[in-house]
């Protein structure tokens, strides 16, 4: 049975972080257009990830002396919430920041923590998630990409050899985290999959960026041939990439980039209404709508957080938020949409129906990222007992 | 106050676990309720041939002292505040409590917090508006009264009536443990009744309805705990009872698009036999809709909510939505 989450508030040493990021956002993204902040987290500036790393705001939940904030996931949360509302360009670091550096944290040698973390928090270092293949989508189990065992001249390593899809941003990162078979068949599934940490700048390893519907080329299909990895390229425990996938996705699915991908769109079009040209009965009412979606689905995201915060991995409460979320993420464009263009009135902004437009067309991404709407309806059939 | 114990005849017929319920006053009036608020007393009561099972029933609350948990200890209350109140009122919703218990803490509170003698009886909150006579609502979005442009004492009666508000509140936690109550329903006949020689609950079609009806409790639950977030504290007057306006309709509205939602679902899954007049579910699901018609319904909220959110000067949505879930 799943059961009810309780209301939660941010503790006040963690909500004092907003205003100095807010007022840094404010600066640094004062001359950018409405359309380009509606990118989210789409958006991508490696030199906006630097800065952000120099404010000492990523990497914020890692411990101090890997470079981290040593804070908990409520000052990410509040840092996350800055940045998704105000529309900062944070995909650069973004999967680094949400999952790598926690992954790492959570499976990783002493070496591979010092090597890899302190990079991340400075926004140096980029990485990149290798899941989906060609023919293992929301069936993940059925990875074909293999890591095979070597030793030349007596030196361990891997050989790795397959293919990912879908790998958002694969093109800008410095490293993926890709889940491979180590050992067995595809008929074993869950068994015999690990984790290893691929070094994109090495020989064998191809990067083609795939153009989506909106024009950009945000993911990438990677190919791997042949490609020489060291010993500690492994992540974690050999056969052990199934459960530390599973812990991975819980990160993946539970923050606020699951309710605000429309915010900026919302933002934009409050102001419009605000305006006595853009004023109207049925706008105030659909305003209201959306806002009564929106403030229990904060709620439900803190309270989660505060799952997380607590040692717990709320993985089906976590489907249940994003799969809500994402819902209204991808009405707000719907409804709006029908609001200004049921008017008499041209006298849109240009670049309010530009920050639509886009929002539009990338919602459909909304529920297929971090998983399908399916997968999680699954996930949630599972929580209350029905598999 | 005195805390009720189990029956040693208690007949459970609606008592399921709920991990949720671990409040002690909670428990303890789920133990109550489960005894003595069966589904034949709804309908006794509903049905109105005779008096008595409702007053049967009061009998019952009353000496359980229930009706007092909101008024301050010094008054043989619990000086529960509306949050802290929150569960018992969602169990008022998952037992149907035919009788208006859930105003009843409500109207004895404000008449504490007035200085006047509460009423010993069952009282809706018509009771305040009659003691309070004719003063005009004063809608808004301010719960932060603005003591240059009113005196904290006309903002305070004001606030005191917005019994609308009040009433939100309470049936937004009500439907959200009645729509609690029709998922664990429709998750037991899912696991029972078999069809295709398999449980309907195998079924991935059935599988995904479940897990919908289960997000909406879910958001509808939460949207019912920001409505009874109370009133910030104020100095010259105790409020922590009181819901405030913006938070008790974001909470009415979720819960009644939530709660069509998931008696049409309940419906769709349970077939015929959800249909008929002797399976519980109808009583559930009737009630969920005449809750969502009273006291506004969704639209109503959504003009009032909109209203407020665009009379706000420039700004973030953002700052909007950490007014009303903030705070404890």
């Amino acid at each position: 049975m799943l059961a009810s989450l309780p209301k939660t508030a941010i503790p006040p040493e963690d909500e004092a972080l907003r205003a100095p990021v807010r007022a840094f956002l404010r600066e640094a993204l004062r001359d950018v257009p409405v359309q380009l902040r509606a990118k989210s987290w789409m958006g991508y500036d490696a030199a906006f990830s630097r800065a952000l790393g120099r404010q000492g705001w990523l990497g914020i939940t890692l411990p101090v002396e890997y470079g981290g904030g040593g804070r908990s996931a409520f000052a990410r949360y509040v840092l996350v919430e800055e940045f998704l509302n105000a529309g900062a360009p944070v995909g650069s670091h973004w999967i680094a920041d949400r999952q790598s550096a926690p992954l790492i944290l959570k499976y990783g040698s002493e070496a591979q923590k010092q090597f890899y973390l302190p990079p991340i928090c400075r926004g140096e270092s980029f990485f990149c998630i290798g899941m989906s293949e060609p023919n293992a989508g929301s069936d993940l189990a059925s990875v074909k990409t293999r890591a095979v065992k070597t030793a030349v001249n007596g030196v361990q390593g891997w050989q790795l050899n397959g293919q990912k899809i879908w790998t958002s941003n694969a093109h800008h990162c410095h490293f993926m985290i890709a889940l491979v078979r180590t050992s067995g068949e595809a008929a074993d599934r869950k068994k015999g999959l690990s984790q290893v940490i691929v070094d994109l700048s090495l020989p064998g390893v191809t990067v083609r960026p795939i153009r989506d519907l909106t024009g950009d080329s945000q993911f990438c299909e990677v190919f791997f041939d042949n490609v020489a990895l060291a010993d500690d390229a492994l992540i974690g425990a050999e056969g052990g990439g199934w459960a530390q996938v599973t812990a991975e996705l819980a990160y993946e699915r539970s923050g606020p980039e699951r309710i605000y991908s429309s915010m900026v769109l919302f933002d934009a079009w409050l102001a419009f209404i605000r305006t006595p040209a853009g004023k109207t009965p049925e706008s105030a009412r659909l305003a209201g709508k959306l806002f009564s979606h929106l403030a229990p689905l904060r709620a439900l995201s803190l309270a989660v957080t505060d799952k997380i915060v607590q040692g717990h991995s709320p993985v089906v409460e976590a489907a249940s938020v994003k799969d809500l979320g994402v819902t209204l993420e991808q009405l707000m464009p719907t409804v709006i949409a029908d609001d200004l263009y049921s008017r008499s009135s041209e006298e849109i902004p240009l670049d309010l129906l530009q920050a639509l437009n886009y929002v539009t067309q990338v919602a459909p991404s909304f529920s297929l990222r971090g998983g399908t709407r399916d997968i999680l309806r699954g996930m949630i059939a599972r929580g209350l007992g029905l598999r | 106050m005195p805390i009720a114990t189990t029956p040693a005849n208690a007949t459970p017929t609606l008592a399921m676990p709920t991990e949720a319920v671990d409040d002690l006053f909670a428990k303890a009036l789920q133990v109550l309720l489960a005894a003595h608020c069966t589904p034949a007393v709804v309908r006794a009561v509903e049905r109105g041939d005779s008096d008595v099972p409702g007053q049967v029933l009061w009998k019952v609350l009353d000496d359980s002292g229930f009706a007092n948990a909101m008024l301050p200890e010094s008054r043989g209350g619990a000086g529960l505040t509306l949050a802290q109140a929150f569960p018992l009122f969602e169990l008022c919703g998952r037992f149907l409590v035919p009788l208006p218990l859930a105003e009843t803490l409500l109207v004895r509170a404000w008449a504490a917090a007035r200085g006047m003698d509460p009423p010993t009886g069952c009282e809706d909150l018509d009771w305040v508006k009659v003691a309070a006579q004719a003063v005009p609502l004063r809608p808004g979005l301010d719960t932060q009264p603005d003591t240059q442009a009113d005196t904290q004492a006309d903002v305070q009666a004001d606030i005191q009536l917005d019994t609308q508000a009040m009433r939100a509140a309470v049936l937004a936690a009500q439907m959200a443990g009645a729509m609690q109550r029709v998922l664990e329903m429709t998750l037991h006949y899912a696991n029972e009744r078999q069809q295709f020689g398999r449980p309907l609950g195998k079924f991935q079609a059935i599988q995904h309805q479940l897990a919908v009806m289960a997000e909406h409790c879910l958001a509808a639950h939460m949207a019912a705990q920001i409505g009874c977030t109370p009133m910030a504290a104020s100095p010259a007057h105790r409020l922590d009872y009181l819901p405030d306006r913006l938070r008790a309709g974001i909470a009415k509205a979720r819960a009644s698009e939530a709660a069509v939602e998931v008696a049409a679902l309940a419906h769709s899954i349970h077939g015929a036999i959800g249909f008929t007049e002797a399976f519980d579910l109808q009583l559930f699901t009737r009630h969920l809709h005449s809750w969502r018609q009273t006291a506004g319904a969704e639209s109503y909220w959504h003009q009032e909510i909109g209203r407020a959110l665009l009379a706000a000067p420039e700004g973030l949505a953002l700052d909007a939505l950490r007014q009303v879930t903030d705070g404890a």
